[in-house]
């Protein structure tokens, strides 16, 4: 913008040219060797390149194969468990794909960098133009060319009206259809379709709007996710969420304080036919206060219908099964009782895996690694899950003491064991239903399996820059349509006097748009009318059309 | 007994101990720490409320000190407490899970200050979090934790911060002076030379 010089007391048409002369943004990009400039020059050259219309249509392709990714790969925003399972399936590749950001394509530093340079690029775009449309929109109708039978369109016919009250006639009547007329001495220029450069400035407006917007949320809202077990409850706080990715200027105590209680959760399926074992419906039934002390308010959650709460808008995005235990160590105490939700590691039988670590059992730590059936059958002596609902549930498990490597501070994960300094126990592997109970060797204790509880995973989003985002698309939507839509045309009136005493009038007809058309017809019937208004009028000697104040335009 | 998911990430995905959820509270204190995860001494910051800064430990100045909100709860032997009723004592109270790894680390120094300071009336409180009641007193007895420690199923004590200073990960301690004002908060391990200084300059100001 450093290019853009405004002469505040330069007029319309020195600022029309002025603007011709600075960089012509989103043109083709000049080539021109920038060497001798040095540095200014260089720089000048970038910023042009920067804010050519190839760049700009390059950066837009790259942000949209950048965005590929996210639908290919599982993203840790959306969907951690899933990121979880693919570092399980690839544990070579995963890594490999994290350091390259594929995991969090929206939070990755290149995509920022994209995103970032096309937002310049815009703005190195659209303001200028902005400007130049601004200087446009407010500018008079040019001088009349010399010979208007030049023009595309053209008529011309006599008249026994002598010049001035012509072309005062001709100027009132374009007055009157709105036209923005310009009035010199032995002409009449008249220019309709301003709402095109309202419509053009209202688009590169509303695509800033955009813009920022986006950037808006970025900066001020934040993503979440949290697992909840049914009769649970959470608070909306750092400490309560799983995963939380806040904006650059988020801060933990600019969280919403809700609070969210899961009363039931409850998923249908298919029972028969082709799509069994798919889904039908899952609904999660909620109780949720905005802010502490407030009142408690119901809430049916099911997927694509998020809740939303102060703003913040809650979605449920996956569910699962979390069987509950009760671990009793060897010195009799009881050292876990509750649920430990479980991970599905398929969706058509919903079979699930986990882990139960008993950090402070006596003697001996203990861990357990489990696979949840819901719906347990035996094929050829391997048991599988056949259905995803809880139709004949039970949980295998095999049992491990000695040491978890929790109490060094290394964050681990909840859902594998690490087995490296855990011993396993010599237990008979068979799977327990709700009430069954392990007998661990050597008095390590016992774990009683007392069933099962379905958890859900919510995503919480807030972004503050999305109802502007929303407003400023459909002006978007709204200025291209006027741009559109809108033709800019000009229509030019001489007057001479001829040969016989007579007076010639030339009307000639100029559509500014490519996508003219239509036109033709509009200037046939203007000049018929013109004609209509030059000979029918009254003459009114005493009126002269330089009073006549040619009104604002569109 | 809800393990988060968080703690199973961070290792899967092999990030450094600080974590998404720690990087606000990087980011809040104003002592900017380039350093990981591992405590670093930084140099005192001038101006600002706070006045010296180790990695996830933030020191208000006696004048800048927020009001520790109401703080009400049932302890997980079932008895309520007020952290109100502890006005006249410096009060640290600690918020902790039993699965959480950094809080298993940070126990056994948290356990012996308290022994340690309980003759100078310091009183210690934890807030447990996301943990089942069966789980949090085998940890106490693991640990020999004397203190008691409120249940906080729901997060309402963690939200009753967020106000003034929310504990912007697990563990989080916070030190309240005598007029039940916020003298200092760490988030992440907590060692017991750390906790001790900061705790001894509460207690004799």
């Amino acid at each position: 913008m450093t290019g853009l010089r405004i002469p505040p007391e330069a007029g319309p048409e020195e600022r029309a040219t002025e603007f011709a002369d600075a960089a012509e943004p989103h043109s083709q990009a000049s080539a021109r060797p920038a060497g001798r400039f040095g540095v200014a020059g260089w720089l000048r050259w970038g910023w042009r390149q920067l804010t050519s219309m190839r760049t700009a249509l390059i950066l837009l392709f790259l942000l949209a194969v950048g965005s590929v990714p996210g639908s290919l790969l599982p993203q840790e925003g959306s969907n951690p468990e899933a990121v979880a399972q693919y570092y399980t399936a690839h544990p070579k590749l995963a890594p490999i794909l994290a350091r390259l950001s594929l995991f969090n394509v929206f939070g990755a530093p290149w995509f920022a960098a994209i995103y970032l340079l096309l937002f310049l690029s815009l703005v190195g775009c659209v303001l200028p133009r902005t400007v130049r449309m601004v200087g446009s929109a407010r500018q008079p109708p040019p001088r009349a060319p010399r010979h208007l039978a030049r023009l595309p369109l053209s008529v011309s016919y006599r008249t026994e009206q002598p010049p001035e009250q012509a072309l005062a006639s001709a100027a009132r009547l374009l007055s009157g259809k709105r036209f923005r007329v310009r009035a010199e001495a032995d002409w009449v220029a008249a220019e309709k379709g301003y709402l095109r450069e309202a419509g053009n400035l209202l688009f590169h407006i509303a695509l800033l709007a955009v813009l920022v917007s986006i950037g808006l949320g970025g900066l001020y809202g934040y993503k979440a996710n949290r697992l909840l077990v049914a009769g649970t409850s959470f608070s909306n706080t750092v400490t309560a969420l799983d995963v939380f990715r806040p904006g650059r200027l988020v801060t933990p105590g600019d969280l919403q304080p809700f609070s969210l209680t899961l009363d039931r959760f409850s998923a249908s399926y298919v029972t028969s036919g082709t799509l069994m074992g798919q889904p039908s419906a899952f609904n999660a039934a909620l109780t949720y206060t905005s802010a502490p002390g407030g009142p408690s308010r119901r809430y049916v959650l099911t997927v694509n219908h998020p809740l939303v709460v102060d703003g913040v808008r809650v979605f449920l995005i996956g569910h699962g099964y979390a069987p509950e235990f009760r671990v009793t160590d060897g010195t009799g105490h009881v050292v876990l009782d509750g649920p430990v939700p479980f991970i599905p590691v398929e969706t058509s039988g919903f079979t699930s895996e986990g882990a139960i670590k008993v950090p402070d059992a006596s003697p001996q730590q203990l861990g357990f690694v489990g696979v949840f059936l819901p719906t347990t059958v035996d094929v050829g002596g391997r048991l599988a899950s056949a259905f995803p609902a809880p139709l004949k549930p039970s949980v295998s498990l095999v049992s491990y003491a000695g040491n978890l490597g929790m109490n060094s501070g290394t964050p681990q994960s909840v859902y594998t064991l690490d087995t490296a300094g855990l011993h396993q126990l010599a237990v008979a592997p068979r799977p327990l239903t709700a009430g069954q109970s392990i007998q661990l060797p050597g008095r390590l204790g016992t774990l009683t399996y007392l069933g099962y509880r379905q958890w859900i995973s919510l995503a919480i989003t807030y972004d503050p820059g999305q109802f502007p985002a929303l407003v400023s698309g459909i002006a978007v939507l709204g200025g291209l349509l006027l741009s559109f839509m809108v033709r800019r045309r000009r229509v030019f009136v001489r007057a001479r006097a001829g040969a016989a005493g007579e007076t010639i009038i030339d009307v000639g007809g100029l559509s500014r748009s490519d996508a003219a058309g239509g036109f033709e017809d509009e200037f046939s019937s203007l000049a018929t009318e013109i004609r209509g208004a030059i000979d029918g009028s009254p003459g009114r000697p005493e009126e002269h059309w330089g009073d006549h104040e040619p009104p604002e335009g569109e | 007994m809800f393990r988060p998911p968080d703690y199973a990430r961070r290792a899967a995905v092999g990030a450094a101990l600080a974590p998404v959820v720690l990087s606000a509270a990087v980011v809040l204190s104003a002592a900017a720490c380039g350093g990981g995860a591992t405590a670093q001494q930084t140099a005192e910051g001038n101006g600002s409320s706070f006045v010296s800064g180790t990695y996830g430990t933030t020191v208000f100045r006696p004048g800048a000190r927020p009001v520790a909100p109401q703080v009400t709860g049932t302890t997980l032997t079932g008895t309520r407490y007020l952290l109100s009723a502890d006005r006249g004592a410096v009060v640290v109270l600690n918020f902790w899970g039993s699965w959480c790894s950094p809080c298993r680390e940070e126990a056994p120094a948290l356990g012996a200050l308290a022994r340690h300071f309980s003759a100078a009336g310091v009183r210690f409180v934890g807030v447990d979090i996301r943990d089942d009641t069966a789980s949090a007193e085998a940890f106490m007895r693991t640990f020999r934790i004397g203190y008691p420690s409120l249940n906080d199923p729901s997060d309402a004590i963690a939200l009753d911060f967020s106000g003034t200073v929310p504990p912007a990960g697990i563990p989080t301690t916070l030190v309240i002076d005598r007029s039940g004002r916020i003298a200092a908060r760490i988030v992440g391990t907590a060692s017991y030379d750390g906790l001790e200084a900061l705790i001894t300059s509460v207690e004799r100001a």
